[in-house]
């Protein structure tokens, strides 16, 4: 049956984004107020409660936490959200003849704009409050948002699939997307962890983009271009990956749900 | 006939085309199947256990055609349509076709029910294609087709069966797929919006359109499409005429019907023990005599009270009357606890067409119905009246 797959994301996205906002008193502002409250409570608490420093340079601790954790976030929220699409629409999968993937896509896309969003704004607080970087390191971080969306994107579809057939994965994909945090430079400049941790931490594809972010808006710190093209193909090979298990698994996923 | 297809010849490539089709169920039942499941699927093989639903399907679809498909609830009709439509895989065999296919599989296929009917509709149209401008133009047709007025603006949990079936009506009546696939729709909903779908069905079939209808009621099949398919434990147990194959499951069903009440009779307090029906003149315009003759029993020597009930074979009914409505009860005849009696319907005008007579055994008290036994019949001749009776009229000068 030939389908229109185009108009049908738009409106995916578009009940992606009703569903965030649907019922709330504040509604859309929450998409500037949630981030904006996050970063209050970020530089109050290791601004003015507990006083922190990076490791690095003379960026102020809360400054140097916003641009990491923000971009891990999108990251984070993308998969999460993503893992359940297939269950949580499947009353519609099995009735309407569209490519089930669509649904992940909708979830995916639909959070990393929210989130992109945010990370936007965020940065716009970080700039007034003097952050300055150049074009390069500009470029840097896009391409470090890129690869972790594109991860985001790749782990969903595996882990969205892999849900219909095993039903502890969603409560898994949130205990690892938590263990990860701490995995990840969010919270520290992986340069403060003892040289064999912080080479052991470098084989994390996911540290390259976000060294790429930080580093790229904050100026301190070299820009990972090597490690950001490793971390680029890893995504691509999970999205083969989950290409090849749709194609092998996920032909049958109505019949699972 | 039986399991082989009937040629529909036409010199034009087929809209769809159904090749080998047969869709097996895992049984995913039991803690493990699914990880099992996975494991074979991702190795290329089928679940190691199945259920097989429907088996060897080969079927054409031509531009223009009104096939029918009829069977008992489990036969696999959701099944073939969902394959065609393309919400399952099949387990073998394909569905070739690019076709603008028009689905109401379930109620208000595809409808979420947290979301209002304004945006369930734009979501249906996206499905088809339309957005933007192009719905924006055809939204204000869809809500006047869909008569619900207020309601197009609610949550579709709020609706009514027969308000979502008229929703994605009015979808498909604007979109006008080039495959119209409706399973049991017209079974929901008002008498009045089910007729205004089958006018609009009669003209998308007159302007070309096709027609896959899944439905129960064999006067639907019979009415809309040209040819049927009668599916029987997941194969095609009869495909040709849309008469001719109705008419043989509507056999088959009486047949099956006629075991079962015996079954059923033989541990039944009241049956009927014999029915049957003469008819006298029916195709006069003067109407014509119908006479049931009946005979019941009871197994512990009481007398049954027995109802008859006229109907059109759609399920219309005509009239109905027994002997406990008009005061009498049914003589003995024999040993105790078999009766008998003779219903004579008088001056009856009945309209050319199909009809039911059925005919009930009660309890003593008239207040449970214990067996049932029918008659179908035809009523010949030519008529261009309306409606069921042929009333007795005349013209006359202002």
């Amino acid at each position: 049956m030939r389908l229109a797959s185009g108009p049908v994301l738009r409106e995916l996205l578009a009940r992606e984004w009703r569903e965030r906002y649907q019922g709330s008193v504040l509604g859309v502002a929450w998409l500037g107020l949630l981030p904006l409250a996050q970063l209050a409570v970020l530089a109050f608490v290791f601004g003015t409660l507990l006083p922190a420093r990076a490791s690095s340079g003379a960026l102020p601790y809360p400054m140097f936490l916003a641009l990491g954790l923000f971009p891990w976030l999108l990251f984070a929220n993308a998969v999460n959200r993503g893992v359940t699409a297939y269950l949580d629409n499947a009353g519609l999968i099995a009735r309407v003849p569209l490519p089930p993937s669509l649904y992940v896509h909708a979830r995916v896309l639909g959070s990393v704009i929210v989130d992109g969003a945010g990370l936007l704004l965020v940065l716009g607080v970080l700039v007034a409050f003097g952050l300055r970087f150049d074009a390069v390191g500009a470029m840097a971080a896009l391409c470090g948002v890129a690869v972790l969306a594109l991860t985001a994107l790749a782990l969903a579809r595996i882990a969205a699939l892999l849900q219909v057939f095993v039903r502890d994965l969603a409560a898994l994909v949130g205990q690892l997307t938590g263990l990860g945090f701490f995995l990840a430079p969010v919270l520290y400049e992986r340069s403060q962890l003892p040289a064999a941790t912080a080479e052991a931490l470098g084989w994390n594809p996911l540290v390259a983009p976000l060294e790429a972010i930080r580093h790229g808006l904050s100026g301190e710190g070299a820009l990972p271009w090597a490690a950001l093209g490793v971390s680029a193909c890893v995504a691509v090979v999970l999205l083969g990956l989950s290409l090849g298990l749709q194609r092998r698994a996920g032909r049958h996923i109505e019949d699972f749900l | 006939m039986s399991g082989a297809a009937t040629p529909m010849t036409t010199r034009e490539a087929p809209l769809v085309r159904v090749e080998g089709l047969s869709k097996r169920y895992p049984v995913v039942g039991a803690s493990g199947d699914r990880l099992s499941a996975l494991g074979r699927l991702l190795l290329g093989r089928a679940p190691l256990r199945e259920v097989e639903v429907l088996s060897g399907i080969d079927l054409t679809i031509h531009r223009g055609e009104s096939l029918g498909i009829v069977g008992e609830n489990g036969a696999g009709k959701s099944t073939l349509l969902k394959l065609i439509t393309g919400t399952l895989t099949p387990s073998t065999g394909r569905v070739v076709g690019e076709a603008r296919i028009g689905a109401l599989l379930e109620l208000g296929a595809g409808f979420h029910p947290e979301y209002s009917g304004r945006d369930n509709v734009r979501m249906a149209a996206a499905i088809h294609g339309l957005a933007g401008e192009a719905l924006a133009a055809k939204l204000p047709e869809i809500e006047a087709f869909a008569e619900i007025g207020r309601y197009f603006d609610e949550p579709v949990k709020h609706y009514s069966s027969g308000m979502v079936v008229r929703l994605g009506f009015a979808v498909i009546a604007a979109t006008r797929p080039d495959l119209l696939i409706t399973d049991e729709v017209l079974a929901v909903g008002d008498e009045r919006f089910q007729k205004k779908c089958i006018r609009w069905i009669d003209q998308y079939l007159a302007e070309g359109g096709t027609l896959l209808l899944v439905s129960h009621s064999l006067y639907h099949v019979q009415k809309l499409c040209r040819h049927a398919i009668w599916l029987k434990d997941g194969r095609i147990e009869a495909q040709g005429d849309a008469f001719d194959v109705t008419q043989r499951y509507q056999a088959w069903l009486e047949q099956r019907e006629a075991a079962d009440r015996t079954a059923i009779a033989a541990g039944g307090d009241f049956r009927i023990d014999a029915m049957e029906v003469a008819m006298h003149g029916m195709e006069s315009p003067q109407g014509g005599t119908i006479r049931i003759a009946l005979r019941a029993s009871s197994r512990h020597g009481e007398r049954p009270h027995l109802l008859v009930g006229l109907s059109r074979i759609d399920g219309t009914a005509i009239f109905g009357t027994g002997t406990e409505i008009d005061g009498v009860q049914a003589w003995p005849i024999g040993s105790p606890g078999q009766v008998g009696a003779q219903l004579v319907l008088e001056d009856v005008r009945l309209q050319p067409g199909d009809y039911r007579l059925r005919a009930h055994a009660m309890d003593p008290e008239a207040l449970r119905v214990f067996d049932t036994v029918e008659r179908t019949f035809s009523v010949g001749g030519a008529s261009r009246e309306f409606g069921l009776l042929r009333l007795p009229h005349r013209w006359e000068a202002p």
